[in-house]
């Protein structure tokens, strides 16, 4: 999409772009959350938006994730549009059940007569050494569990799409950014996910995922901040392996079909997720490859975080979640398969 | 000609309570070198210490030079670009 | 007190020098000695020194993610908590932890990140010391931001209802990171919360550690005879942000300024003049705290980092063969 002529955005400042401009457009969208006004949200989520609009439409409120994510719930029953962050996903536990038992179950339970048209965001993912309660990324956990929709966008262009189409879904979207991507001074991001995006409003669907790198012999499929990993991995081996990269953006509903075309042309497949390694995204998107094309596959490999709480001290986060160096050793080895 | 060119001037958005720092990073650019800008547009972000300034575009024209790298440190009073005004 | 006060400050303002080293021009949070995040407590010494005065190394602390004061005045070892901090191999967990979550079974201390949630674990300590007719007590430290959340009020009424020696310490310094009090609870004095609980609840105003020591003994006191819970709020003040980076635009100007005046050291030091504790005593008090602090950061950073592989061991107390492995993703 044609795009405003060399100006780019950091993924913050993408999605706020997107929320300011569906809450012009509807009294029905509000953003509540922990620090979201005065602070702009501890990633930027929110940054500027209490200058346009007044504290009833950006709330900050108690620290209470039962009350507010529930009556993020309530509200959306009753027809409005909430935008309701979780500051860190690590913190769903204290909400779960107005999570998955209400915000996910009750448009099924009521026999679709209830819709749920939240979103819920939250920041996640490691790297700065904030330890085991403010580190994960539980992409599986919440894909796991049916009745949500799941997006994790990587780039400026995708999280400005993603977010409009998020706040117009009439199903509760979970909206997952990770820190490292947001653009935040006191955080710099990798080269990647500042992008150009357009002025105007556009969505990016649900279920598509993107090819951010196409290659012939080994398909890396990965999402969030292992993008930008992987392409790293792929520029590096450029001269010995070609290697396409798969941005899935969308983990329900899943685009098993672009992860399957890739491997039907390579072959051979690795996932990189830093979510724990067992019963997973990894898993998932290696069922799915063999479910619909096992007689294509090579070889296949995983490359995620082990199935340990993340630690603390640098050398043992960095041991832990998978680097550029792990994917492509991980590469390389399903080529000489 | 670069007398023609407009600067970026760091000091012109220096918050009047940092005015005891004198040195700050680029965290943002939002235009590459070439770009059109419009004057008010915010074309980087620059960091103080631990508070986060949007640059404005001080002219409307082509972004013809960056001068500051992305994490890169600068001093106030520093030229950040300069602007060829349309 | 005056000592433990003394050395948790000094503590915290030679953390924030160690910790901003490296970040400077700009704040990078990956930079510098000391990894993560750093939520310091300088301005908070009264609650933990006034409280902690009363334990013995069997009563129970769990701290919030703000935990060194509290920590020192619990008497958990300062070099290897520092050490921690650091991220070193020698670190009360081997660096596996950080400043949030400090354990020290050895003076039954422990912290966590997540708001509130050390309330359970402290109602659950103080459930094991009833059943085993110990007089040990526990003792919760909390934010008054986690004063509106589900797993503080589910423990008062846990508490309560089942008469536990456990006291709740809520430390009230007006801010929820960004959040003013008044914006987010519904109460102004958080004390209030034990009327619901039918548990007695007190609130001492002006980081007052002479009052915190008397309103805690107390209730420690009541907890240890068998008497069930108390709540306490003690008013302190928070002289730095919510976390080392946070510039702290939300916070107007004479608020910050206000939390420099009010310091519940000065006032310590000012009580203990006036019952005639002479200069040359409490020079004495910050002289050794000083040095203290200085030994346990030389100490610490003369130690080694862990080996990445350490990664992979106690998720398990026991974990059956070849599960490392397994963890790593080999064969």
């Amino acid at each position: 999409m044609a795009a405003s002529d060399g100006k780019e955005l950091t993924m913050s400042r993408a999605m706020v772009d997107a929320i300011a401009h569906e809450m012009r457009e509807s009294d029905d969208v509000f953003v509540m959350g922990e620090d979201i006004a005065d602070y702009g949200g501890i990633f930027d989520s929110t940054q500027g938006l209490l200058d346009e609009f007044d504290r009833d439409r950006i709330m900050d409120v108690p620290i209470s994730e039962t009350a507010f994510l529930g009556a993020a719930v309530g509200a959306a029953q009753s027809g409005m549009r909430p935008i309701a962050e979780l500051m860190f996903v690590d913190f769903f536990g204290v909400a779960m059940d107005q999570i998955y038992n209400q915000m996910a179950k009750n448009t099924y339970m009521s026999g679709g007569s209830v819709s749920v048209p939240m979103v819920l965001m939250t920041a996640v993912g490691g790297t700065y050494n904030d330890a085991a309660q403010h580190s994960q990324t539980l992409y599986g956990t919440f894909a796991h569990l049916p009745g949500m929709k799941v997006v994790v966008p990587s780039t400026a262009y995708d999280a400005k799409g993603l977010m409009h189409a998020a706040i117009r879904d009439d199903d509760p979207v979970v909206f997952m950014f990770h820190k490292r991507l947001m653009g935040i001074g006191w955080m710099p991001a990798p080269e990647g996910p500042k992008t150009a995006v357009p002025d105007e409003d556009y969505t990016v669907e649900f279920g598509e995922a993107d090819v951010k790198r196409e290659g012939d012999d080994v398909t890396v499929v990965t999402l969030g901040l292992h993008v930008h990993r992987a392409i790293e991995a792929a520029e590096d081996l450029a001269d010995e392996v070609d290697v396409e990269v798969v941005d899935l953006r969308s983990l329900v509903p899943l685009d098993t079909e672009t992860i399957v075309e890739s491997v039907s042309k390579t072959g051979r497949l690795v996932v990189v997720d830093e979510d724990y390694r067992s019963f997973g995204v990894s898993g998932e998107i290696i069922a799915r490859a063999a479910e619909n094309g096992l007689s294509d596959l090579t070889a296949v490999e995983r490359v995620t975080m082990p199935d340990t709480p993340i630690p603390y001290a640098r050398p043992l986060e960095q041991e832990v979640n998978p680097g550029t160096d792990d994917i492509i050793e991980a590469v390389r080895s399903v080529n000489d398969e | 000609m670069s007398e023609d060119l407009v600067p970026v001037d760091s000091a012109a958005v220096w918050p009047e309570d940092a005015q005891d720092v004198t040195e700050a990073i680029v965290a943002n650019w939002f235009v590459r070198e070439g770009s059109d800008v419009e004057e008010g547009d915010t074309i980087a972000e620059i960091q103080i210490e631990k508070v986060s300034v949007d640059v404005p575009a001080p002219a409307t024209g082509e972004l013809v030079e960056r001068l500051v790298d992305e994490t890169e440190e600068f001093e106030r009073g520093d030229a950040l670009a300069r602007i060829r005004p349309a | 007190m005056l000592e433990n006060m003394v050395t948790a400050r000094h503590y915290e303002e030679r953390l924030q020098e160690e910790y901003l080293e490296g970040k400077q021009p700009a704040f990078d949070i990956s930079a510098g000695p000391i990894p993560g995040e750093l939520h310091l407590a300088a301005g908070h010494e009264a609650s933990g020194a006034g409280v902690c005065q009363h334990l013995r190394d069997d009563d129970t602390v769990t701290g919030p993610h703000r935990p060194h004061h509290v920590a020192i005045a619990k008497g958990v070892d300062l070099k290897r908590m520092t050490a921690e901090i650091f991220g070193r191999e020698t670190g009360l967990c081997k660096g596996k932890g950080g400043h949030m979550h400090l354990f020290d079974p050895d003076v039954n201390f422990s912290a966590s990140g997540i708001i509130a949630e050390g309330c359970p674990p402290a109602v659950g300590a103080a459930l094991a010391s009833k059943k085993r007719n110990e007089d040990s007590v526990a003792v919760a430290f909390l934010g008054e931001g986690a004063i509106d959340q589900g797993g503080f009020l589910e423990s008062l009424n846990l508490a309560s209802v089942h008469d536990l020696p456990v006291i709740f310490v809520v430390e009230d310094n007006d801010w929820a990171i960004s959040m003013p009090k008044g914006r987010v609870t519904d109460v102004e004095n958080g004390a209030q919360r034990a009327d619901g609980f039918d548990m007695p609840g007190h609130r001492v105003d002006h980081d007052d550690a002479t009052a915190v020591y008397e309103a805690a003994g107390e209730a420690v006191g009541r907890a240890r005879d068998g008497n069930g819970p108390t709540l306490l709020e003690v008013q302190v003040h928070r002289r730095m942000g919510h976390f080392m980076g946070d510039a702290e635009a939300y916070r107007p100007d004479t608020d910050t300024e206000r939390a420099q005046h009010l310091d519940s050291i000065d006032r310590l030091e000012a009580d203990l003049r006036a019952t005639g504790a002479d200069e040359g005593t409490i020079e004495e008090i910050r002289s050794r705290a000083k040095e203290r602090v200085e030994d346990a950061i030389e100490w610490a950073k003369e130690q080694p980092e862990p080996d990445p592989e350490e990664a992979y061991e106690d998720v398990f107390t026991n974990p059956p063969d070849g599960y490392a492995e397994t963890l790593r993703g080999g064969e």
